[in-house]
């Protein structure tokens, strides 16, 4: 793509995103919402063959359907409370509503089922920008509207999208399905909490967002998208495959790496509010996710894949040199002594 | 705590920054120099424990196992040396990183104040083990193995943070040693029954339990030879400290809520012991083995009384101690004839008499003869639950035949009797192996000389 056009297109995206966190008008959000969809359309198929056609459909139509929802809602909570002002949402169908949309936006079950076909569909790099810029926009609306949001909804949609993501990840051997299914899992994660202290949330989606960008720079260096791909790294640069180790260890929440962070503050945070049953239930089915991560290192990291020679020198055109990828490693394994620092967020 | 906890971090540089020749002689010599700095802590004036910060502290139940911690890191070195030398270097110091990093967890477990804390790194245990295992293990079922350890101890250790958590909530700290002083009978409702249950199957998952010790015997077959030991003589001890010290805070629910586990603990080591009888696999026997010992840990913590608290952490040390000297004699059979079945290398004493001789030391340490440590924690667990129950001395004593029938069993087969014609050409026993059972034997013996350090709070 000439890269005048690209870079255009790259800063509507940030700038659609930026509009929706930072406006305080409903109609620009919507508009944020919009400006970003239409601008990652290109992005996503940046690759011009019919699968990336397909996944940018599914993926335009999805988000449409939830922007219109969306713009319902803002309407609903016009006619009750007479103001376009992002406060609370007055109405509880409104706000009901708008949980939904946004629920489709993040890819929460039962709105979950694009998000693997939409990212395996179209490149890494731009896998990448679906799954850690997207999630943004929605979740500061989310964040900002959270005092009045449905409880019963919202939690519901956060567990049964942890046991989605994580029973719909074990039969996946596509990297890329892979990180949909976690990303699916952490978004329940993340919604679950939301009510309780929005603050946790946007700590794990830090963290979320640091680690889905670790694993993501690593599959991009060695050019590998499927799991058989994955395990000849111990052939050609075999640190990554210790990398690769600590980061999906990180992922699937496992102490004292830095993934255990937000899981542990969620888990503090939600039994503060005497919920017991609803923490252990999400801790055990966070297991879930963890076997797959576990079976990715063991054809990764922990054995050594059988590979004749012939395999050895996979076509690679230039040695990518990805500057940003040192200390996202370090931040995605070893923050969790910093946990007493979460104070200053209060 | 920190002059055992920073030189231990700092066996790692010292591993990668060694020359080729000199790595294990680096690592070996510091980690022996860090184990008699530990030796210290061994002596508690008070009744009181060592505070030597908010964050650590050492206590007559802790010091024992945290020089048994360290002492294990010189020995887990000098067995790994044999099957680690076809290696490559780096390999090698990722290997030696790995156990530096689990003694470092495991030093910084014992010794750790809040509660939290000590479940982080009981957690943080796992992922160097779980390394260890599939990383080297030899077999293509240590894959399985290894699933199987990471996934039953987080399933039981994740409802742990949960109780935890709540109890901070209650009761404002999870402080040790406050909660010690502020402890109150916990109310008795179906919550509290839950809250029991929590907190105490990581602990029983970890020990373990007869019904949830599916891991044990594929963890230690297939782990390497310092995987095992680490296994053996360590990590399972971890489960009981934790019993130990949680127990003090779930009154007086463990009166009727331990009934279930002491039965399984009661029937399991019979059950345990049985098998052992009839393995043919050398380190599966060992395994079985660990399991029955720590049954009678679990019915000594969960009976609660003086001398079988006593008893528990005597026992815990013995068969650290027991079970990590047995599965390096396994292991020295493993490296000649590399299978782990016991008739294919039998009648070793005519080829290697010494080694014949730390054989029999082991098991008759392993079948509780006098007057070593294992019969002293033997003795007082099975006391103080004849006291308890009349009827438990039948199991007891049929635990102790069984102990002993298959103790002998073992030496009888790999060490008595003719040996065959394929094993004439083995290599001798190495200064290594020799040492290496010296340095397992000695301390137990000469523990037997003064057993009051390791027999916890409780004395």
């Amino acid at each position: 793509m000439n890269p005048l056009i690209f870079t255009t297109i790259l800063m509507t995206v940030l700038l659609g995103t930026m509009i929706v966190m930072m406006s305080s008008h409903w109609l620009m959000i919507w508009i944020g919402f919009e400006m970003n969809l239409l601008a990652i359309i290109p992005i996503l198929m940046k690759k011009y063959n019919p699968r990336t056609m397909e996944a940018s459909t599914k993926y335009f139509l999805t988000q449409a359907t939830a922007s219109m929802l969306l713009m319902m809602a803002i309407i609903i909570n016009l006619m009750h409370s007479g103001q376009w002002t992002i406060t609370k949402v007055f109405n509880p169908t409104a706000s009901i509503i708008m949980t939904s949309a946004l629920a489709m936006k993040l890819g929460l079950t039962p709105f979950h089922f694009w998000v693997p076909e939409v990212t395996q569909g179209i490149s890494l790099t731009s896998g990448l920008i679906l799954l850690t810029w997207q999630k943004l926009a929605p979740m500061s609306i989310l964040y900002q509207i959270s005092p009045s949001i449905n409880l019963n909804i919202l939690l519901t949609m956060a567990v049964l999208s942890i046991l989605v993501g994580g029973w719909g990840g074990l039969n996946q051997t596509q990297l890329r399905k892979i990180m949909a299914y976690s990303s699916i899992a952490h978004m329940g994660w993340m919604t679950a909490v939301l009510v309780y202290s929005p603050t946790l949330t946007m700590l794990n989606m830090l963290i979320y967002i640091m680690m889905t960008l670790t694993m993501f720079m690593l599959f991009i260096q060695s050019s590998s998208t499927t799991t058989l791909s994955l395990s000849h790294t111990w052939n050609k640069t075999p640190l990554t495959t210790t990398l690769i180790l600590i980061t999906l260890l990180s992922m699937g929440g496992l102490p004292p790496l830095s993934g255990f962070m937000p899981k542990w503050m969620i888990i503090q945070e939600l039994t503060k509010n005497s919920s017991i049953i609803l923490p252990t239930l999400m801790a055990i089915m966070a297991l879930l996710n963890l076997y797959f991560y576990m079976r990715l290192t063991y054809s990764t990291s922990l054995t050594m894949f059988p590979s004749t020679n012939n395999m050895k020198m996979k076509w690679q055109f230039e040695t990518k040199q990805i500057t940003l990828l040192p200390p996202l490693i370090v931040m995605s394994s070893l923050l969790l002594p910093l946990t007493p620092m979460l104070s200053i967020l209060d | 705590m920190l002059k055992i906890i920073i030189p231990t971090i700092m066996l790692m540089p010292l591993t990668w920054l060694s020359k080729k020749n000199m790595i294990w002689i680096n690592t070996t010599t510091y980690s022996l120099l860090i184990s008699l700095i530990s030796l210290s802590l061994l002596n508690q004036p008070s009744n009181n424990s060592l505070n030597f910060s908010l964050m650590f502290f050492s206590d007559p139940l802790s010091a024992p196992l945290l020089v048994l911690t360290t002492w294990l890191l010189p020995l887990m070195l000098m067995a790994s040396q044999h099957h680690l030398s076809k290696e490559p270097l780096t390999r090698k110091k990722l290997y030696i990183t790995m156990l530096t990093m689990l003694q470092t967890f495991l030093i910084m477990t014992f010794t750790a104040t809040e509660l939290i804390s000590f479940y982080i790194l009981f957690e943080a245990t796992l992922v160097p083990t779980l390394i260890i295992i599939t990383r080297w293990g030899n077999q293509t079922e240590r894959l399985n193995a290894g699933l199987y350890f990471l996934f039953y101890t987080l399933m039981g250790s994740l409802p742990l943070l949960v109780a935890l958590i709540s109890i901070q909530n209650l009761t404002g700290s999870l402080n040790f040693l406050l909660i010690q002083y502020w402890n109150q009978a916990l109310p008795d409702s179906w919550s509290n029954i839950f809250l029991w249950l929590a907190c105490m199957m990581a602990f029983m998952v970890k020990m373990p339990l007869y019904g949830l010790h599916l891991w044990l015997p594929k963890a230690h077959v297939e782990a390497p030879i310092a995987g095992s030991m680490v296994l053996a003589a360590i990590l399972l001890k971890l489960g009981g400290y934790g019993m130990l010290r949680i127990t003090t805070m779930l009154n007086p629910q463990t009166s009727f809520m331990a009934y279930p586990f002491l039965m399984l603990s009661l029937w399991g080591m019979i059950m345990t012991s049985s098998i052992c009888l009839r393995q043919t696999d050398l380190k599966s026997l060992i395994a079985y083995s660990s399991v029955s010992h720590m049954a009678l840990v679990i019915v000594a913590v969960l009976i609660q009384t003086p001398w079988s608290y006593m008893g528990a952490t005597a026992l815990m040390i013995a068969h650290g101690l027991t079970s990590s000297m047995l599965f390096c004699l396994a292991n020295s059979n493993y490296e000649r004839t590399h299978s782990r079945t016991m008739i294919l290398a039998r009648g070793l004493q005519t080829l290697l008499p010494l080694m014949a001789a730390w054989w029999l030391l082991a098991s008759l340490t392993n079948l509780a003869l006098p007057p070593s440590i294992n019969l002293i924690g033997e003795l007082f667990v099975v006391m103080s639950s004849f006291s308890w129950s009349n009827i438990t001395i039948i199991l007891m004593g049929a635990n102790i035949t069984i102990t002993a029938l298959y103790s002998l069993y073992m030496l009888i087969t790999t060490q008595r009797g003719k040996y065959t014609h394929h094993i004439n050409s083995i290599k001798p026993s190495f200064t290594r192996e020799n040492a290496l059972m010296a340095l397992h034997m000695t301390p137990l013996l000469l523990l037997s000389l003064n057993p009051k350090i390791i027999l916890g709070f409780t004395y």
